[in-house]
């Protein structure tokens, strides 16, 4: 058990791409808590996902032991998080566990808007925040503009800032000497009883469910009888250790560390984050301060391709939601897609990364249908509905009036694209509320914006229109009346309803037609000619038609050939089953991403 | 002459002999073939013997084609023997007899044995008269070879003759298509076949494919196709099915009785047979093959049992392939799955709606444009019956 005033907790935070991740893997190796020869980059990223995008989707806790300069050990609880907006969730509840944050600036791109917005985060908790300005050794670097703008932006004292590089190893130990003098102990120890935050959950096949946790005050064993504060659910300790960075196994976990506790429960379900565990038998007086609860802000259909795999599906999506609090589902039916699912998500990348993972790790062929947020309908009696599925949108004459969603945004860019930025904001309706200097380069935009305008391209455009120096944070900011209405697509004439979605009015027929620009380009040619058309109601706005294709021909076909021909007919036929039919049209399951992810998908 | 399959509901039989040797390899072939060598010969010819004897003694033999390889690079003496052995264990002669031959090995001592035999139908591998895209296939003969060899076969007086022609060969151009099909039907042989180059893996066009030194552009090779089609029908070869053209009554029989799914059993090494509710095919390995004959064990490799359905199914995938189409009542009666034909049924009915099929009664055939997109509709087929 090692001393209070020797256990630091802290979390590295940062807008998304600014090192954390590889900074961790510096301190892995200067505490020797990984062995070279087990180290690979961006260790802590272990999900396929991670790896593959390259970027942190889940926070990641590990313990170690830095000796100091003093010639002591500490023990560090680090936990990684992710920079991306949609998970933005994974940091606060990191955030809960930690007396500390690192908060990490890209020496060559500056604050950025999940700085601003981590740092808020973090200071509301009450954690002394280290500001670290990373990738010094990039030639683009600018350190002394980076502590103008931490005076300015944060309020920070630029000579508070460490200086590192994760990639040449530059002031780590800097960072962790700072660690050790600037980050406070674990506090809340003395107060009596256990009392322990949930600050993640995951579930194991073999260990069932296991909670991430952070012990403020009390210990916990193996064997221990402990429940939830929140809805006392009971349940036994079955076994605790650390992260280092695999879990290992200790024979408790005593104040102010950070480490995880098998339960005997078989649901993630059955626990809700944040929630305070206790002794059954003897409770602590007073739950630590939760968090909010996430609600998902995009709602899109997911549906498996083969019709028979939906009990599967089901079953992935359970297990998928069970270490995801963030992602909710429940069942639905469509037209053309027949049984699936209703999914809400935190944003679009979450939607993504959800869909890939039913794919890769379930193997399910699912399709998606286009993402809608949540809008609240008037209707002429009276009568208020929650609307999340266009298909669901009541008809037009018993419609009093229809709110959406909307957001506040904090947009960074440079000054030279506030022109350019402006025009974006007008064009997805939205209303810059006033705008901020930064410094001399850099400016940053209050704005209120549909919710609906940004799920498409908003941040691509943003992106491409700053060449990369842009970038955006935004919480919800109420609903608000607008002109909407619902755009049906047509495949041969047969509405797709999984390609619906609710529009403004002034819009409809730009996106109509770009969508059956679009849908013309993604789907293939087929056998024969497909129309589609894009339509408000009864009234079309717009149509395309994609010609069939006027050969698929082998010449060669003789009797050595014919089992040879099948199997090639079969594979073309498996090729298909990758689709799914609509309108009697073999429909890719990527299409929607695919129209999603076009620039022009969503505006005009 | 027995209207192969037409009427029958006993099926037809044919006899197809692999002869897997080769001069050398064509660019584009994917065929199992090997280097003639004395020793091989001697051991393929024996177990052909054995291959021979299994033949059913109780059913009458309708067709029989040699192909390969190249069945005429056998030495007139061992086509004797090949063919001998084969009428020994022939309850009559077979009424259509075809054996392939490329041009350079065309001999007069060869084509009078096959004549004597009872040989009635040459199949000459000409791809094309152009000496630079005979190169770039990599084929052995010149064009002046082919004439020669053509004046051989006349003069030796087969009842039918064919040519098999190559288009969209890379850097071929239309013009020199059509001047390929001119000349053939010049020669006037009883039928053509046409074949669209394809890239078979394991070739070695296959590879400069990959390498990116040709390239495969369906858009020409639509053209190739409607040009060659449209070409042959002004000269008096009436397509019936994608790839063949024939002078009145002059079709390859052999052919007609696969795509209709009658039985054909096949002999040699890598030789496909479909027999008494089983494909199956001998291994594509001359040593793996004759060591099974040898050892009186016939392997059979990629079996699949055959029921009602595969072969309706086959029977419509295959029979549209031909212009004369399908008979939907006669393949019902052959291959008895109501229930299959009902599936397809909607799916039969929005080809001729889509104007790629036609039908009259209980007749079914593929448009022009429909043929053109055959396998799609083929795969379709096999889709619906799947689901
Ligand atoms: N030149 C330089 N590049 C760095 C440094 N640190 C990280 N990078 C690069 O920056 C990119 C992002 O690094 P990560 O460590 O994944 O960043 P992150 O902050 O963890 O990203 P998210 O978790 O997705 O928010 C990678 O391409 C790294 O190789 C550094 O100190 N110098
Ligand atoms: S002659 Fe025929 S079998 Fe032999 S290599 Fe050429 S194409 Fe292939
Ligand atoms: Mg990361």
């Amino acid at each position: 058990m090692t001393d209070l005033s020797h256990i630091r907790n802290f979390c590295i935070i940062a807008h998304v791409d600014h090192g954390k991740t590889t900074l961790s893997d510096r301190i892995l190796e200067l505490t020797r808590t990984v062995e070279m020869r087990d180290m690979k980059e961006q260790l802590l990223d272990s999900m396929d996902l991670e790896r593959e995008r390259g970027i942190t989707i889940k926070s990641h806790p590990v313990s170690m032991v830095y000796r100091a300069r003093n010639g002591e050990d500490y023990l560090f609880n680090l936990i990684d998080t992710p920079g991306h907006v949609d998970f933005s969730y994974e940091v606060s509840r990191s955030l809960a566990a930690c007396e500390g944050a690192m908060l990490l600036i890209d020496a060559a791109q500056g604050i950025e808007a999940q700085t601003v917005a981590n740092a808020h985060l973090a200071t509301e908790q009450g954690l002394e925040i280290v500001p670290v300005i990373n990738k010094v050794d990039l030639p683009s670097a600018d350190v002394p503009a980076i502590m103008v703008q931490l005076e300015d932006v944060l309020a920070i004292p630029a000579d508070e800032a460490v200086l590192t590089s994760g990639k040449t190893g530059i002031g780590i130990e800097d960072l962790l000497e700072a660690a050790v003098a600037r980050v406070p102990s674990p506090r809340w120890a003395d107060v009596e009883g256990l009392r322990v935050l949930i600050f993640d959950c995951i579930y194991d096949a073999y260990k069932g469910v296991i909670c991430y946790v952070r012990v403020f005050s009390g210990s916990v064993k193996m064997g221990d009888q402990i429940m939830t504060m929140g809805d006392e659910r009971k349940m036994q300790v079955k076994e605790v250790g650390r992260f280092s960075p695999a879990m290992t196994k200790q024979d408790s976990l005593n104040p102010g560390d950070v480490g995880y506790i098998v339960t005997n429960l078989r649901d993630v379900a059955d626990l809700k984050l944040g929630d305070t565990i206790t002794h059954s038998a003897n409770p602590t007086k007073e739950m630590l301060p939760g968090y909010k609860e996430v609600s998902p802000m995009v709602f899109s259909g997911i549906y498996p391709i083969d019709t028979s795999d939906y009990n599967k599906l089901k079953s992935s999506m359970g297990k998928l939601r069970l270490n995801d609090a963030a992602f909710v589902y429940q069942s639905e039916n469509s037209v053309a897609l027949g049984f699936g699912f209703r999914c809400g998500f935190l944003g679009l990348l979450h939607m993504e990364i959800i869909q890939e993972r039913i794919r890769r790790e379930y193997d399910l062929d699912v399709i998606s249908t286009y993402p809608s947020v949540v809008y609240l309908v008037t209707k002429t009696d009276g009568e208020k509905l929650e609307v999340h599925n266009p298909v669901h949108l009541p008809d037009p004459s018993v419609i009093e009036f229809i709110e959406e969603p909307m957001i506040l945004a904090s947009i960074h860019i440079p000054s030279t694209s506030i022109g350019d930025v402006l025009a974006l904001v007008s064009e997805k309706r939205g209303v810059c509320e006033h705008t901020e200097t930064i410094d001399g380069q850099r400016v940053m935009l209050v704005c209120n914006l549909p919710l609906n305008e940004i799920l498409i391209d908003f941040n691509d455009r943003l992106k491409s229109i700053t060449h990369g120096y842009g970038s955006m944070d935004y919480e919800m900011n109420g609903y608000q009346k607008a002109k909407l209405c619902r755009l049906d697509i047509m495949v041969n004439a047969e509405p797709v309803d999984a390609f619906s979605s609710i529009v403004h009015l002034d819009k409809a027929e730009g996106r109509g037609r770009a969508l059956c620009k679009r849908l013309k380009e993604i789907l293939p040619k087929q056998m024969f000619k497909i129309a589609i058309q894009a339509g408000i109601g009864s009234n079309i706005v717009a149509r395309e038609t994609i010609s069939a294709y006027r050969k698929d021909v082998t010449a060669k076909c003789y009797g050595g050939d014919i089992s040879r021909k099948r199997k090639l007919l079969e594979k073309q036929k498996e090729g298909k089953k990758r689709m799914k039919n609509i309108g009697s049209v073999s429909i890719p399951q990527d299409a929607f991403i695919k129209i999603l992810k076009t620039s022009d998908g969503g505006s005009n | 002459m027995n209207k192969a399959g037409e009427s029958a509901v006993d099926p037809v039989l044919s006899v197809y002999c692999h002869v897997p040797f080769c001069a050398s390899t064509c660019d584009f072939c994917a065929f199992y073939q090997e280097k003639p060598r004395r020793g091989d010969l001697d051991r393929y010819l024996a177990a052909m013997d054995t291959e021979f004897a299994l033949l059913p003694k109780d059913r009458v033999v309708d067709t029989v084609f040699w192909g390969g390889g190249t069945p005429g690079l056998l030495a007139a003496k061992d086509l004797e023997r090949l063919g001998r052995s084969l009428l020994d264990n022939l309850k009559q002669p077979p009424s259509e007899w075809t054996i392939e031959m490329a041009p350079s090995a065309v001999k007069e001592d060869k084509l009078a044995v096959l004549r004597d035999l009872g040989v009635t139908r040459i199949s000459m591998g000409v791809q094309s008269f152009h000496p630079e895209l005979l190169e770039s296939l990599g084929r052995l003969h010149r064009p002046n070879q082919i004439y020669t060899a053509w004046e051989r076969v006349q003069a030796a007086g087969f009842p039918q003759t064919n040519l098999d022609l190559m288009f969209a060969i890379p850097n071929q151009s239309i013009e020199q298509w059509e001047a390929d099909i001119r000349e053939a039907a010049r020669l006037g042989p009883t039928h053509l076949s046409t074949y669209c180059l394809t890239f078979e893996e394991d070739t070695a066009l296959y590879v400069k494919l990959s390498q990116g030194k040709v390239s495969i552009d369906e858009e020409r090779e639509l053209q190739f196709y409607e040009r060659g089609w449209e070409l042959l029908a002004e000269l008096g070869y009436a397509q019936y099915e994608v790839s063949n053209f024939a002078k009145p009554d002059a079709a390859c029989l052999h052919n007609v009785n696969t795509w209709r799914m009658q039985e054909w059993i096949g002999c040699g090494p890598s030789a496909a047979s479909q027999y008494e509710g089983q494909r199956y095919q001998r291994p594509s390995n001359l040593d793996e093959w004759a060591k099974g004959m040898e050892a009186g064990l016939p392997p059979r490799t990629e079996c699949v049992d055959l029921d009602a359905s595969i072969l309706l199914a086959d029977a419509l995938v295959f029979g549209l392939r031909m212009n004369a189409g399908c008979d939907l009542d006669l393949i019902a009666k052959q291959f008895p799955a109501p229930d299959v034909l009902a599936q397809l049924e909607p799916l039969l009915s929005r080809l001729a709606r889509e104007g790629l099929a036609e039908r009259e009664g209980s007749k079914i055939r593929l448009t022009h444009e429909g043929r053109l997109v055959c396998d799609a509709i083929g795969s379709s087929i096999l889709e619906t019956i799947a689901d």
